[in-house]
């Protein structure tokens, strides 16, 4: 069965429950509520680039257990880091520029994907070939002139995955699932020894 | 002239608990002192210099934090605190920067710092002396010892009510810490269960956040965040400690002001800094007799070459050629283990127990020096990040290692780096930042003592962490720390400051920071770091008014 796979242990936790208890205050009420809420539309991206990022996250962060509403986005976070210029405070010097490399990554995924498989873009390929051409830029190895401008094994590592991973496990819903217990100010913690948890975190095998 | 520009704006700070405190404006005076960073030097170093009597402005490139409306539960959200402008990163190892070892913002990295405060040690102060000579390393003794220090440890321990064990196992004998010892989180109580079934002495960690009430501020309720900003004002950072009290003492702390040029009159002496402020590309000139520089390794050597001028072509107070040279971390890789308990590693500081037993030369290890290792705690995101990049994981195969996030535990070291001439912060060639300013560019690259060093600490971590009953370990570079590029001596050839801070070239400019480690020590390097601010401002009021206003 799809998604069968990230069973979680925690089943009926949802940490928004405690959105209104002493775990939640106001400002970090007002940062989670933007992610929930207000996602950015696209305007750094082009309607093929965005496209392209959306299937590139999917096979970093595969959600096949969620219908299209339902996913974590990704790709907004993304473009809206790259439209307002938010950098990350280093940037290795075989890099180009933050927006120069996304763009170049990007059309050096289609480069890889037509020249491993007859002239498709990568939104047109089946999962398995999309990961793929994950793989050779993962490696360091894939097709394409752009890659001659962009080592390919440096960007996926640094820039590309990275960065859906980092936007993916700052969601709500992935604290559900990994039973994280999210915000904790003020009331902090009590039990902390191992096995040991408190009542308003996340219990196991309990079915909501 | 104008009366109404004569008048002094009624300025005000954030206060600790949400409430505004009055402040001095300083802005048309020729203060005493301007301070360019406040953090852990800048913030030691203004408060004690406004208690003895000077008056003090704190530039800090940041905001002024309201830690009980700022600061945020959340990991994403508190990327606010880290330093986040272009940086241009390389060397063969190039250095991750950005985050865990930087900040912005009053108080600068000890808001979200893990609060693990260690002294050096006796050894740590003569390297050259006890090591010789290292091939390929800038190995060199401090022109001061443990013992000079000494007192400002306690001074500092005492002021940031370090809480820690009764007995603390190494070192030179000590009196016990200000605080009693905190309860060990899941991830402690693994380091010592480890090292304990191996024969590794293992203590409770010495750290700045409160277990008993101290003044206004509370014990710690274990929340975990501290890597993103303390919400109850229960750890000791700057923020809430030195900068309140220079604030008291009538020193302005004066925010969003990043520092572009320290300027000097024609016989060399400085005499303010341009800075910009939040919102403009206007440069403001607070004049000042003396200036000090705490901006931290990268932008203390940063503002000091772009203050190259006909008198200083090589960058103020570089004669010696050694500003933004022999740049340093710590080499702080980690190691984690799955377990068959439920850790929930997020719970309470992330580093509660520690083990100096591997910080020496070990007469049978074919490197010198060594390391500390300490718990660690990552959020989800950090986590999922380093997980993701130490194994190489994506796809399905990472969603559903993350699953059994609540169950790894994990351990790092601050290993010692040497010092090495090439490994240097120098400026951009074309580069520029949003003010026009050359950006740094960072070299760095391993010593092969340091490669040994990291190849027998993640062996030892591996060992503990399967000794506590862990499986399935793996690995995580990782540094921590910036220190070096103005290394302190006694030289003018080889060295930026003297013993008490004060730059070799000139006279009325201090720097009080990471910067002045000749060496890296194998220890957190705050509170040597507020120890050597401490005692720099203890030397300069010794000395006088007299002697620190020369015009």
């Amino acid at each position: 069965m799809k998604g069968q796979e990230f069973h979680t242990r925690y089943p009926g936790y949802n940490v928004l429950d405690k959105w209104s208890t002493p775990d939640w205050d106001d400002q970090t009420r007002r940062a989670v509520r933007r992610r929930l809420e207000e996602i950015p539309p696209i305007r750094f991206f082009n309607e093929h680039e965005a496209r392209t990022l959306a299937a590139v996250a999917e096979r970093i962060i595969p959600q096949p257990d969620r219908s299209g509403s339902e996913k974590v986005p990704i790709a907004p976070w993304i473009d809206e880091k790259l439209y307002e210029d938010e950098r990350d405070g280093y940037r290795y010097e075989e890099l180009p520029p933050q927006p120069r490399a996304w763009r170049l990554g990007l059309r050096g995924i289609d480069e890889a994907a037509r020249a491993l498989f007859g002239d498709k873009t990568f939104v047109e390929l089946d999962p398995l070939s999309q990961d793929v051409v994950l793989s050779h830029i993962e490696r360091g190895d894939a097709p394409g002139a752009t890659w001659k401008q962009l080592p390919p094994a440096r960007f996926f590592k640094s820039v590309l995955s990275l960065t859906i991973v980092k936007i993916y496990y700052a969601h709500p819903l992935v604290w559900n699932e990994i039973g994280y217990g999210g915000p904790s100010s003020p009331r902090g913690h009590v039990r902390k020894r191992e096995g040991s948890v408190d009542p308003w975190e996340a219990q196991e095998g309990k079915a909501g | 002239m104008n009366l109404h520009e004569e008048q002094e704006r009624t300025l005000s700070a954030p206060g600790i608990h949400g409430e505004r405190v009055p402040m001095r404006d300083l802005s048309r005076e020729e203060v005493d002192f301007c301070i360019v960073g406040a953090g852990a030097g800048g913030g030691v170093v203004g408060a004690k210099l406004a208690e003895a009597g000077f008056s003090v402005v704190i530039l800090d490139a940041g905001p002024h934090w309201s830690p009980v409306k700022d600061f945020v539960s959340d990991e994403t959200a508190s990327r606010k605190l880290y330093w986040t402008d272009e940086r241009i990163t390389g060397g063969r190892d190039p250095v991750e920067l950005g985050s865990n070892n930087s900040g912005r913002g009053v108080g600068g990295s000890t808001v979200h710092y893990s609060m693990v405060k260690m002294r050096a040690h006796a050894d740590d102060f003569r390297r050259r002396t006890l090591e010789g000579e290292i091939a390929g390393a800038e190995l060199c003794d401090w022109p001061i010892t443990f013992e000079d220090l000494e007192p400002y440890y306690e001074e500092v321990e005492e002021a940031l009510q370090i809480a820690g064990p009764t007995y603390y196992p190494w070192g030179k004998h000590r009196r016990r810490f200000p605080q009693r010892e905190h309860e060990l989180n899941a991830s402690a109580n693994m380091l010592v269960r480890g090292c304990t079934k191996l024969g590794i002495p293992v203590a409770p960690c010495p750290v700045s956040t409160l277990s008993a009430p101290h003044e206004d501020r509370p014990p710690c309720v274990y929340r975990g965040f501290c890597n993103y900003g303390c919400t109850t004002n229960a750890k000791s950072s700057i923020l809430v400690t030195y900068i309140p009290r220079a604030i008291r003492a009538e020193a302005e702390v004066r925010p969003n002001s990043m520092a572009a040029q320290i300027e000097h009159d024609e016989r060399g002496r400085v005499k303010g800094v341009l800075h910009f402020q939040k919102g403009s590309r206007e440069l403001f000139r607070q004049r000042a007799r003396n200036v000090v520089v705490a901006g931290y390794a990268i932008e203390t050597p940063r503002l000091l070459l772009n203050s190259a001028s006909a008198l200083f072509p090589d960058g103020l107070a570089n004669s010696s050629g050694m500003v933004g040279h022999c740049f340093m971390v710590h080499s702080g890789h980690q190691v984690f283990a799955r377990f068959p308990d439920r850790i929930n590693q997020y719970k309470a500081p992330p580093g509660l127990a520690l083990t100096e037993h591997f910080n020496r030369t070990m007469p049978d290890a074919d490197f010198i020096c060594g390391y500390t290792i300490e718990g660690v705690g990552p959020h989800p995101v950090d986590f999922a990040a380093r997980i993701a990049t130490a194994r190489g994981l994506w796809g399905a195969k990472l969603r559903r290692a993350m699953l059994d996030y609540n169950y790894y535990s994990g351990v790092g070291i601050v290993g010692e780096i040497l010092p090495q001439q090439n490994n240097v912060v120098k400026l951009h060639e074309t580069e520029r930042d949003q003010y026009g300013l050359p950006v740094p560019h960072v070299i760095f690259g391993y010593h092969d003592n340091d490669q040994r060093i990291i190849g027998h600490a993640i062996a030892r971590m591996r060992e503990i962490l399967e000794a506590a009953g862990g499986e399935d370990t793996w690995s995580a570079d990782r540094t921590a720390h910036l220190l070096g590029t103005c290394r302190m001596g006694n030289d003018p050839r080889d060295s930026v400051v003297n013993a008490d801070c004060r730059a070799h070239d000139v006279p009325n400019l201090f720097i009080c920071d990471g910067s002045v480690f000749p060496t890296s020590t194998a220890v957190n390097p705050s509170l040597t770091i507020e120890a050597i601010a401490a005692r720099a401002a203890s030397r300069i009021g010794a000395n006088g008014r007299s002697r620190v206003n020369p015009s």
